[in-house]
């Protein structure tokens, strides 16, 4: 072997179509190992994956159908068109939104925090070609549960709307070029921020975090903080559409996209069709723009990162950790000091907590602007149902949060075993540190948003107690499922928490926990609000005469109770049985 | 064919790398030693382009490694102390991938991987997945993917942490043929037999500045310690202040 030449013109550099061939070829590769390796090893894991999410999928798509039937059924034509208008765009506009500042996040990860990028900008590759691949990347990572989750609504949509052919063989390419033009614009904002302020990046995702939450606070206010008019007339539906008229605008790609939706639906294809190429032009347009920009700014961009925040960094907010100790006092020293690590590791990983503290404020500000609509809702069995969903609502926000930040904990804790194994620590004693760490950081500010929201609609006491006592139930079945599934399913190999929570075990989580919250919720919140509306509607009149489910009632809401306890307890255990099992025999 | 001109590089206010010249020629192997947070690490990731110098320029073959730096890329090997590779692919295709990378046509692409599966003994394991290679393995795999585009300049960081002693052996004898065949060698280490053993010439940093360049026989005429090995002439060359003080004391 000789150095070719002294000067660097030896073999000329790839064409940009050859590399953009060497890197498909690379995660077609990728992706063909990983199919290969998942499907060969793990079959039983993957058909039960599969199975679950077609159960979960089919519950959602039946949730669409009845949902889309009983609005049409309910309204009355052009306004029905309305409010279905009202809705897609304004669900596509927050969507917009969490795609735009999710995408933002992974890509600073990817592009700026990777070792992979360490070595693709130490080949001679083009940097818009490095962005690409980790673009594409980040498209998948933010948008596959919009896909996998809003796609049963939008087809049982089409079914009650009794679209044509052409709104099913339109709804794919839309929504593919509609999640493209957020992801472009979060990496355009992400490359612009990394460059621009480099040694500022916490303070810009602190300021657009806050940005989203404060958008969003103006929003339920402009929604609900005006003079009330009855529920469900039409007065009500037309100040309702006058309010959402915000998410209605003509510039933006969720109006693209709503439209598109809805003209296909109702058969005028050529509209469809020019709401489909505006949304695919706009799209490319976008991806150009982004790609110019990272070709300008890339390597600029990652310098300027790798050298910025040099120094010393201090622990800050030892009196945090101190009052901590001191209130997680009663617990054994091993299991409180495991307490302590966790709390400061998320505690200072602004990426971790920021999340949480986004979904957690935006719940909270929900329950709080619930209150005017209590004064409006003049039919009591609204006020069950409304806070009947906002436990759902909130429990399905707890599965998030054991999915993304619980279940990867026991894989992030693997990695440091070797530390962990040569300390006088039992293993149980990580696991049930996990467990505490996630059934207290949930049942805290879950517990009180249930607390809020029922407290602003003015429930009885009893549903308090019922709804406070499901809410306890599903905390600890949650927890015990994602510390169990994490310590069974732990991905050793990867270091990033949102990775290890968007793979196979992760998704399990996800599915197994959403399942969980369903079936608690039926068997013990909701035989309670059927009480609670059968005896408002009619007070003197026995149970068993109110419907033709009254007789059963009264079993379903003792048994339910029983069975959800039940249910609970199992779901607790037996996961962090097997958990600690597997955990146990854990190498490292 | 490597040249740092007056070359600073900053982390907010900590100075890594302060007005750093070293220039490394043809059939030259040069071994950066120093402390840990010295600036050699800091040095080659201005070197290979992963940082833009604050101040100075750095040149490779001429090239500007910040004007122009795939150009200047495309002259260099790269073998860093941690190496990434993608742990779902088999060693051929990671190295198939590097070598299409650099323009490699298909014949070629078969004809180096070849040779470097021969020199790195890398027939046994080229078809596995990397995730199941030992560190040796895959130090051995990078320095291949490294010499794939037969590099003009290979830069090396810590290039012996973690190798059985076969493999170090390969790497030394492979250091010194890169430079015997006319590339240049630059690598860092703290490993300091390994560049008494095979360094022409040693640059010792301190604080982000050198402080000594030359060979090991200017080092000993520097500190007046003739025969004396590196370490105890380094030692007394990265002391601080602090140190020296109380030595003197």
């Amino acid at each position: 072997m000789t150095p070719s030449t002294t000067s660097p013109a030896g073999d000329p550099p790839p064409s940009a179509e050859n590399e953009a061939r060497g890197f498909r070829r690379l995660e077609a590769r990728i992706l063909r190992t990983v199919l290969w390796q998942t499907f060969s090893s793990s079959r039983l894991r993957v058909g039960v994956l599969l199975g679950l999410s077609a159960v979960l999928w089919g519950g959602l798509f039946a949730v669409g159908y009845e949902g889309f039937g009983f609005l049409r059924s309910t309204i009355s034509h052009p306004m029905y068109e309305e409010v279905v208008r009202a809705l897609f765009s304004t669900f596509f506009l927050w969507l917009l939104l969490m795609l735009l500042f999710s995408s933002a996040l992974i890509l600073y990860g990817s592009l700026f925090r990777s070792r992979e990028v360490v070595m693709l900008l130490t080949l001679p590759v083009r940097p818009e070609r490095i962005f690409l691949h980790k673009l594409q990347e980040a498209a998948v990572l933010s948008s596959w549960g919009f896909l996998l989750l809003g796609s049963p609504m939008l087809l049982a949509y089409g079914i009650v709307a009794e679209a044509p052919w052409y709104y099913y063989a339109t709804l794919l390419p839309l929504l593919l070029a509609f999640v493209s033009i957020p992801v472009s614009v979060g990496a355009m904002l992400c490359l612009e921020a990394m460059y621009r302020v480099p040694s500022r990046r916490a303070l810009v995702v602190a300021l657009a975090g806050v940005g989203l939450v404060a958008a969003m606070v103006w929003f339920a206010a402009g929604l609900l903080l005006r003079p009330e008019s009855d529920l469900m007339t039409i007065h009500w539906f037309r100040d309702m559409l006058g309010r959402l008229e915000l998410t209605e605008q003509r510039l933006l790609p969720n109006w693209w996209l709503s439209s598109g939706l809805l003209e296909a639906a109702e058969g005028t294809w050529s509209e469809g069709v020019m709401f489909l190429a505006l949304l695919v032009a706009n799209a490319l347009f976008c991806r150009e723009l982004a790609v110019w920009l990272a070709a300008r700014r890339y390597r600029r961009a990652y310098s300027r990162v790798s050298g910025a925040g040099g120094g010393r960094r201090r622990a800050w907010f030892a009196w945090l950790d101190t009052l901590t100790s001191a209130a997680l006092a009663p617990l054994p020293r091993t299991v409180r000091l495991m307490l302590l690590k966790d709390l400061r590791l998320f505690r200072r990983d602004p990426l971790q907590w920021s999340q949480f503290l986004i979904l957690f404020t935006l719940l909270g500000l929900y329950s709080v602007n619930v209150h005017p609509f209590q004064s409006a809702i003049n039919y009591s069995g609204w006020v069950s149902m409304v806070s009947f969903m906002n436990l759902c609502v909130v429990g399905l926000l707890m599965a998030t949060f054991t999915t993304r930040f619980v279940f990867p904990m026991i894989s992030l804790e693997g990695r440091r075993l070797w530390l962990l194994s040569l300390l006088p620590l039992r293993r149980e004693t990580i696991l049930w540190s996990k467990f505490l760490f996630s059934a207290g950081s949930l049942w805290v500010p879950c517990g009180l948003l249930v607390l809020l929201s029922d407290w602003t609609l003015r429930v009885s006491p009893a549903v308090h107690a019922n709804h406070q006592a499901t809410c306890a139930v599903l905390v600890l079945g949650l927890s015990g499922i994602a510390v169990g599934l994490g310590a069974r399913l732990p991905n050793l190999r990867e270091a990033s928490p949102s990775r290890i929570a968007a793979g196979f075990g992760g998704t399990l989580n996800l599915v197994l926990g959403t399942l969980y919250i369903l079936l608690v919720a039926g068997l013990m919140a909701l035989p309670c609000h059927f009480q609670f509306v059968a005896q408002s509607a009619k007070p003197n009149l026995p149970l068993e005469e109110f419907s033709p489910l009254g007789p059963w009632l009264r079993l379903w809401l003792v048994g339910g109770t029983l069975g959800s306890v039940l249910l609970g307890a199992a779901a607790t255990a037996l996961p962090l049985w097997l958990g600690l099992r597997a955990f146990r025999r854990l190498e490292y | 064919m490597i040249q740092f001109e007056n070359v600073t590089r900053r982390y907010g206010q900590t100075v890594a790398v302060s007005g750093l010249t070293l220039t490394v020629d043809r059939g030259e192997v040069v071994a950066l030693l120093g402390p840990n947070g010295a600036g050699k690490t800091t040095a080659i990731r201005v070197l290979v382009g992963l940082l833009r110098p604050d101040e100075g320029a750095v040149r490779l073959c001429g090239c500007d490694a910040v004007e122009q730096p795939r150009r200047a890329i495309r002259s260099v090997g790269y073998v860093p102390e941690d190496p990434f590779l993608y742990e779902k692919l088999s060693g051929r295709e990671f190295l198939e991938f590097a070598a299409e990378m650099h323009g490699l046509d298909r014949a070629t692409v078969r004809q180096r991987i070849a040779r470097e599966t021969e020199r790195f003994d890398l027939g046994g394991f080229l078809g596995d997945l990397t995730e199941t290679y030992s560190h040796g393995m895959k130090q051995r795999l990078v320095f291949a993917s490294a010499l794939l585009h037969d590099p003009a300049v290979l830069v090396v960081d810590e290039p012996t942490v973690g190798l059985d002693p076969w493999s170090v052996r390969v790497v030394k004898d492979l250091l010194r043929s890169q430079a015997a065949a006319g590339g240049a060698v630059l690598m860092s280490t703290h490993t300091l037999s390994l560049a008494e053993e095979i360094a022409d010439r040693i640059g010792v940093l301190r604080g982000g500045r050198l402080r000594f360049l030359g060979s090991l026989p200017d080092l000993r005429r520097e500190l007046a310690a003739p025969g004396a090995p590196l370490e105890p002439l380094f030692l007394e060359l990265t002391k601080t202040d602090g140190e020296r003080s109380k030595d003197e004391g």
